[in-house]
This record gives structure tokens, C-alpha cells and sequence, in this order.
């Protein structure tokens, strides 16, 4: 061993003791500084608000497919007085629940507060959060927004209803009025906090708390994901939080930030909001896709049984992602009026981004090529992300050029385009991750049946759903309609909107497979080992769970994250992977400044 | 009111009827753009399901590092060949169309027999203005209407687009152009009818409650038809013209927002 990783380690355990295991119910479950009890915290709240985003995803399909007729079972409890008819004014308001909601409090807790959580100190090989006091705030801050949104379902002129991108002056009081709009302005500014609180927590924890040898370069890919998300979150979410803020005033105090025209005779800018909107809302994007990336590109290499094809490169790609997301925003913004020469520059800046998503995804197709593949459920949820995302990716291409955008802007076509990227890439990401680490995370396994029913009808479900969204936008249905047919043009596309409608239905309810695995396996799951996939990053080198304080002693990294089928590793140890920190008997010693691989 | 039969394939999908002369250059972009992605989708489908199915658990690993020369200069050669091809055909189509046709506002000014119009939204219709004979906006002269716009055909409409309350979106997909209405600023797009007939106008952009309802017709019809309406209608605008009534007089002066922003 050398002796300089030995005094890195002796400074990083003094830096990071072993405190007392918590002993009550309130230590334990409540205010835990436990990362990994965060982690759960945030994976509860996320997918119990995925189930009312997808809730209310279900009411959308529903008008689509039977306009104006009573909604089943749920329209009787939500629509009383219409006699469980969706109105038009129930209706904006059920799509814009759905998009906040799913966006920020069911993706985003899930994707980057429960992995991030779980995954960073684990993998990068630290006991904790650099700073676990305020990583327990987070989460509580985080539950405040959530309280913010319950209570705007029961605002006095009911929940928002401006759409998830809240635009003013609709936004305002000109055209949403009551406080369920206001308390849904004031729960993405407080998210926002929480968020920024989280960030800052995950990029300090990646730059100082990496083990002894743990160099950037034999980061896991999730880690490097989740990395790049916070600091996208440290940098944008406070323009969102600016954004909100100032809405928040127009809304209370009247002031006029975004009010102008004849009938508000007010002196502000709408578009000004639009602005500090989408460069927040389009690093957004890539705050939601970066942690389905990182762990896609981690989850293909390893039950591939092969490293990650250009490890380098995977970096490379994310970290340019990370740098050009907030210069192409305009193109959210080429009807508004832009100046052509900014509307120009915004379409070649966003065809340029598309490069290191290629690059990204050609290195998925080409690590899985000629592997030993091995189709686990977190395997076949990768190898879906990466079906839907290039799917998603490909249609996005149509909308990043200004002129196919003079027909294809506010059309379903967007809708289809950013679910198969924001909605179906980053939940198959999800369930992935989900799956993968639910052993580590609760110590038990889960069903592969159960989880491979559950993902074919979640993949043919986003398929024809989204599928069926891109192809009622290509023939010109708009988004957002309450009754799409009150357009003659649109009234061939009924039976799409039905049948779509009917692989929506059938999406909502495969997700049953789900939760009757993930609480089955939660009491009855046989019990989980140490490292049940083969994997050699550090959170398979300990118990699982693992202890409170992760690693009994902290390892020292000798080697990347997708060491996989090396005949030297096999000629000796008789499989086909080896821990990041595992020695070989005969290897000699590698300064941990050494290039990391190859 | 029967509109103009659009072109629809099975499920009534497709795009509809293309009624505008420019409209062609964007169905071209959006159809060369679905081949190229036909193809690129087929490629990766086969490509993850001969890895898949030809390489299970049986077959032992290529074992690569994934740092070979060959691993990057395979990915940046194909990535690269996507981006020129695709994206540099959207690119120079885009900028060409953009430049030459859909934001070369000035061309469109320059037209004699350019039709012009004043579109002021609000929840949930559309207010239309014409000039009149006098040719400048705001005056007793002009034809006002509402949800209804009328033109020639084959002369390019040059539209103000307005907004009194909230951000609405005039659209005409049959002539395969949009533009936001915002309030407090002018925004403008042109398009040539080429096709007669009546069209749908539709708002895109999230306006309220009865945004679905806030629609409107454009009939495209003969030149001389158009001179015979504009001119009764501007007779009609006369007679009923009231000083008084402010709220009838948003019109604004065409000339002052023609300058490129």
C-alpha cells in the first residue's frame, strides 16, 4: 500500500468519525443525518406524488379519449358538482398539476434525491454527506413544498392552473386568480431552496469526501451524473427561484414584473419571465436526464460484463452537456418574437448539444456490443431508457430548427418529444435504478418476475402513449386543448386519442406490478447479499444495508467502476469482475495520480 | 360551415392540407427529417437486438478497456457523420427558409399587392383590423372583424400580432406559420395563401379555461372577391364608426413596427 493513500485515509477518517448509531424513533426515522434514511425519505415522497402526478395523468387521457363524459370511479370523489365531468377550468389545472408535480416532486426527489443520496457517499467511498445536518434540512424544506402543494389542490379557486410552465400574465392575477396558483409559485421557490441546499451538499461531498484513489476519472458514471445535475442545480435553480419570487410579488403585492398591455396598463415584461424561465427550465431538462444518464451508462457496461466503451468520452459528452444546457433555451422561445438573428443562433447552439448526446448514446450501443449480456430487470429497464431516449433524442431534433417549428411549436409533437426524454427515459432510468439498488438499500431482493412484467407494460406503454402524442402533433393537434375536437381538422384523430388513451390506462395500472414488488420484496424479499449483481464499485463491498457509517474503514481505490472481464482478474480470482478496491495478489502498487485506466 | 378537406392517412394521421406557397419547405424539412430518423432508428433497433439476443449470458465478453483508439474514433466518426448529415441538413434548410422566406419580413413589405392586418387576442377571440382604402390603421375607414379573417389568394398577408390580456398563439397549421401574441409588444409573420378555401385559426399557446374555444376561420378567396368585401365592408366601417368608443381604436401604426427588432 503507499503510503500517501494511507495519510489521505487517515485525514479523511479523522475528517469523517464514527458517531453514535442513532437510537429513537425520531433519530432514526425523522431528522436522520443518515444519507441512506434520506435517501428512502425522498423516495417515498417521490413516488407517492408519482402516483398523483400519473393520477392526474390518467384525467388528461381520459378527456381525450371520451371528452365531457364522467370520469370513472374518480370523477364522483373530484368532480361532484359536474357530476364527475371534467370542466374546462378543472382541466388546466389537472395538466398543470401534472406537469409540477411529476417535474418537480415526483422525478426529481426520486432521480436526484434518492439516488444522490444513496449513491454519492457509497460510491464515492465516504461515510456521510459533507454536510449532514443540512442534507436532513433539505429533505424537510423539500416536504414543506410538498405540504405547499396538497394545499394547493384546496385553494379557493382551486389548484394552479397556468400550466407547469406558468407563463404570465396568466400566471398572474389577470388570468389565474385564488391561492392555489399562489401556493404553487411559493412550492417551487421553496423546491428551489431545498434543491439548492441538495446541490450545494453533493458538489462539496464529490470535490472533498472521494476516498483515497477515488480520482474524477474512476468516478461511476451515476456519481458523475448526479455531480454534474448539482451543479447545474447550484447554478439555474436561483433563476428559477428569481423567477418565482417575483411572480410571487406580482401575485401578492401587486407589483408589475410581468404585467403589460391594454388591459392591465401595466409596465412590466411577459417575456422577461420566459427568459429566466427556460434558462433555468432548459438545464432542467439535463438536471432530470444526467442522474438517468450516469446510471444508464453504469447499469449497460456492467451487465454487459464489459467496461464502459470510452469512459472518457461518457465524461467528456456530460460534462459539454452541462456547460452548452443553458445557451440553448431560446429555441423554447422562437414564436415569442425573438430577434431573427438570436433565434438563429439559439437553433445552432441547440444542433450543437446534440453532439455529445450522440456521443453518449453511441457509447452505450457500443458498449453492449459483443458482451455477455445478462437481462436482469435493471438491465432491461437501461436498455429501455436507452430505446426511449433515442427516440426522444430524434424527435427533438425536428424542434430544435426554427422552421419545422413554425408548425410543430405548442403541437403535440412537443409533448411526445420532451416525454420520451423528461418522462420516459428519466422514470425507466428510475426504475432501473431502483431495482438495482433496492438490495443494497433494503437488504432484501426482488421479484424478477414481477419486475419484468412490470417493464414491458411500462416500455409498450411509453411507447404507444408517447408515440401516440408525437403523431396526433405531426397531423396538428395542440397541446393543452380541454376539448381537442372542437377542431374539425383534429376530429380524424379521435380513435388515435382513444387508443392512446387506452395504452395510457394500461401503463397506469402495470405499474400495480410495481408496488405489489416493491412491498412484497420489502417484507417477504429473500434476504439480499453483500453484492448480488457481480458489480465492483464500493457500495458492493459492504453489507447490505450497510452499516450507518457505510465503510468500517475507508477503501482505497485502485481501479475504475467497470472492471469487467479481464482475463488477468479472471486468470487469478476466478470471475470475471473486482472491486474498485480489491488488490490483486500480485499487482504491483499504482500511485493513485496514475492514469486511472487502461 | 364545412372547411377544406385535409389530406389525412389512417387514424387521420398526417399532416394536413398544405393551403400557403411557402408551407412545402417546412413539410420537405419535417419528411427528409423522418427518413433520416427512420433510418437511424432502424440501425439502433437492429443493432440492440442483434447485441442483445446474439450475446447472452453464454457468450464470454469481449474484453476491451473501452480506451482503444478504435472505441473513440468510432464514436466520434458516426456521431460526426449523424451531425452533418441530419443536423447539418436541418441547419441549411432552416437558415435558408428562415432568411429568405419566413422572417425575410421585408420582402413581404416590399410586395404591391401585400395584404396587411392588425391581430389583436384576447380571451378567447381574435380581433382583426384592415386598413381600408386610406391604407393607415386606426382610422374610420378600417374593417374590423372578429374571429374571421379574409384574403386573397396568392398575395402574402402581412399580419400585427398583439395581445390585451395574456400570451396567446395565432396559428394557421394549413399555412404551417404561428406566432405568439404578447402583450405589450407587436409581433409579426406573413404567409401567401395559395389555395381557396376555408381554414381553421386556432390559438397554441395556454390562454385559460375556454383556450380550446378560441378559434377562428380564414377564408381564402379570388382577388377581385377580396376587393368587392374589403370595400363594403369599409363602407359599413363608416357608417357605424363611432369617435367616441375607445375600446374599438386598438389599432396601432403599421409603418412604426416594421423596422427589424
Amino acid at each position: 500500500m503507499i503510503a500517501e493513500d494511507q495519510l489521505d485515509r487517515e485525514a479523511l477518517e479523522a475528517l469523517q468519525p464514527i458517531h453514535h448509531q442513532p437510537d429513537t424513533f425520531f433519530s432514526k426515522y425523522i431528522w436522520s443525518l443518515d444519507h441512506k434514511v434520506i435517501a428512502k425519505q425522498y423516495l417515498w415522497a417521490g413516488l407517492i406524488f408519482f402516483l398523483v402526478g400519473g393520477t392526474l395523468a390518467m384525467l388528461i387521457r381520459w378527456q381525450w379519449a371520451y371528452p365531457g363524459q364522467p370520469v370513472p370511479l374518480l370523477g364522483k370523489i373530484l368532480f361532484r358538482d359536474s357530476g364527475g365531468v371534467i370542466g374546462p377550468a378543472q382541466y388546466m389545472q389537472v395538466f398543470t398539476m401534472h406537469g409540477l408535480i411529476m417535474i418537480f416532486f415526483a422525478v426529481t426527489p426520486i432521480l436526484i434525491g434518492a439516488f444522490g443520496n444513496f449513491c454519492i457517499p457509497l460510491q464515492i467511498g465516504a461515510r456521510d454527506m459533507a454536510f449532514p445536518w443540512l442534507n436532513a434540512l433539505s429533505f424537510w424544506v423539500f416536504a414543506l413544498a410538498l405540504c405547499l402543494v396538497i394545499g394547493s389542490f384546496f385553494g379557493d379557486l382551486g389548484a394552479a392552473g397556468a400550466g407547469w410552465t406558468t407563463y404570465p400574465p396568466l400566471s398572474t392575477n389577470v388570468g389565474t386568480p385564488g391561492s392555489g396558483q399562489t401556493l404553487m409559485v411559493a412550492a417551487i421557490f421553496v423546491t428551489g431552496v431545498s434543491s439548492i441546499m441538495g446541490g450545494i451538499n453533493y458538489v462539496t461531498t464529490v470535490i472533498r469526501l472521494r476516498a483515497p484513489g477515488m480520482t474524477y476519472l474512476r468516478m461511476p458514471l451515476t456519481v458523475w451524473g448526479l455531480f454534474l445535475t448539482a451543479v447545474l442545480n447550484v447554478l439555474f435553480v436561483p433563476v428559477l427561484g428569481s423567477a418565482a419570487l417575483l411572480l410571487f410579488l406580482d401575485r401578492v403585492f401587486g407589483t408589475q414584473f410581468y404585467l403589460a398591455g391594454a388591459a392591465t396598463q401595466g409596465g412590466g415584461d411577459p417575456i422577461l419571465f420566459q427568459h429566466l424561465f427556460w434558462i433555468f427550465g432548459h438545464p432542467e431538462v439535463y438536471i432530470l436526464i444526467l442522474p438517468a444518464w450516469g446510471i444508464v451508462s453504469d447499469l449497460v457496461a456492467w451487465f454487459s460484463r464489459k467496461p464502459a466503451n470510452w469512459y472518457k468520452g461518457s465524461v467528456l459528452s456530460m460534462v459539454a452537456v452541462t456547460a452548452l444546457s443553458a445557451v440553448v433555451y431560446g429555441h423554447h422561445m422562437f414564436m415569442t418574437g425573438v430577434n431573427p438573428m438570436l433565434g438563429q443562433g439559439f437553433m445552432i447552439l441547440t444542433l450543437i448539444i446534440s453532439i455529445p448526446a450522440e456521443l453518449l448514446f453511441l457509447n452505450w450501443l457500443r458498449t453492449i456490443w459483443k458482451g455477455s449480456i445478462r437481462l436482469t430487470t435493471p438491465m432491461l429497464f437501461a436498455l429501455g431508457m436507452v430505446f426511449v431516449f433515442g427516440l426522444g433524442g430524434l424527435t427533438g431534433l425536428y424542434l430544435g430548427a426554427v422552421a419545422p417549428d413554425f408548425y410543430l411549436h405548442d403541437t403535440m409533437f412537443v409533448v411526445g418529444h420532451f416525454h420520451f426524454t423528461m418522462a420516459a427515459a428519466s422514470v425507466m432510468a428510475s426504475f432501473a435504478g431502483i431495482y438495482f439498488w433496492f438490495p443494497k438499500m433494503f437488504g432484501r431482493t426482488t421479484s424478477e418476475l414481477w419486475g419484468k412484467t412490470h417493464f414491458w407494460f411500462t416500455l409498450l406503454g411509453f411507447l404507444v402513449v408517447f408515440g401516440g402524442q408525437l403523431l396526433a402533433g405531426y397531423s396538428g393537434q395542440h397541446r393543452r386543448l380541454y376539448d381537442p375536437f372542437a377542431y374539425q381538422y383534429v376530429q380524424p384523430l379521435r380513435a388515435l386519442n382513444r387508443y392512446t388513451s387506452w395504452a395510457a390506462f394500461a401503463l397506469f395500472f402495470g405499474q400495480l406490478a410495481f408496488v405489489w414488488n416493491f412491498f412484497h420484496s420489502l417484507i417477504r424479499g429473500p434476504k439480499a447479499e453483500a453484492n448480488p449483481w457481480h458489480v465492483g464499485t464500493l457500495e458492493w463491498s459492504i453489507p447490505s444495508p450497510p452499516p450507518v457509517h457505510n465503510f468500517d474503514h475507508l477503501p482505497i481505490v485502485r481501479r475504475g467502476p467497470h472492471e469487467l472481464s479481464d482475463p488477468r482478474v479472471h486468470a487469478r480470482l476466478g470471475r470475471d469482475w473486482i472491486g474498485q478496491a480489491e488488490v490483486l495478489p500480485d499487482e504491483r502498487d499504482v500511485p493513485a495520480t496514475a492514469p486511472a485506466r487502461g | 360551415m364545412r372547411l377544406t378537406v385535409l389530406a389525412v392517412g389512417p387514424l387521420g394521421i398526417g399532416l394536413p392540407l398544405d393551403a400557403s406557397k411557402e408551407g412545402w419547405r417546412i413539410d420537405e424539412m419535417i419528411n427528409v427529417t423522418s427518413l433520416f430518423v427512420g433510418v437511424i432508428f432502424a440501425i439502433m433497433i437492429v443493432w440492440m437486438g442483434w447485441s442483445i439476443l446474439r450475446h447472452g449470458p453464454k457468450h464470454r465478453a469481449d474484453f476491451d478497456h473501452g480506451e482503444r483508439r478504435s472505441s473513440w474514433i468510432w464514436t466520434v466518426a458516426t456521431a460526426g457523420l449523424i451531425f452533418v448529415v441530419v443536423d447539418g441538413d436541418l441547419l441549411v434548410r432552416t437558415l435558408v427558409s428562415v432568411n429568405r422566406i419566413y422572417w425575410n419580413f421585408d420582402w413581404a413589405e416590399r410586395q404591391p399587392d401585400a395584404v396587411r392586418l392588425e391581430i389583436n387576442a384576447h380571451q378567447w377571440a381574435w380581433q382583426v383590423r384592415y386598413a381600408g382604402p386610406d391604407g393607415a390603421f386606426n382610422t374610420p375607414d378600417d374593417v374590423v372583424t372578429l374571429n374571421e379573417v379574409v384574403l386573397p389568394k396568392d398575395a402574402p398577408a402581412l399580419f400585427q400580432i398583439a395581445s390585451t390580456d395574456v400570451i396567446h398563439s395565432f396559428n394557421v397549421p394549413n399555412m404551417r406559420m404561428k406566432v405568439d401574441a404578447v402583450p405589450g409588444t407587436i409581433n409579426r409573420m406573413w404567409f401567401t395563401p395559395a389555395l381557396l378555401g376555408d381554414y381553421e385559426i386556432g390559438c397554441a399557446q395556454h390562454c385559460g379555461a375556454n383556450h380550446y374555444k378560441m378559434q377562428g376561420v380564414l377564408h381564402v378567396v379570388d382577388p377581385a372577391q377580396f376587393r368587392d368585401w374589403l370595400a363594403a365592408a369599409s363602407a359599413n366601417s363608416l357608417q357605424g364608426y363611432d369617435a367616441q368608443d375607445n375600446s374599438a381604436h386598438w389599432g396601432w401604426s403599421w409603418a412604426e413596427n416594421t423596422r427589424m427588432k
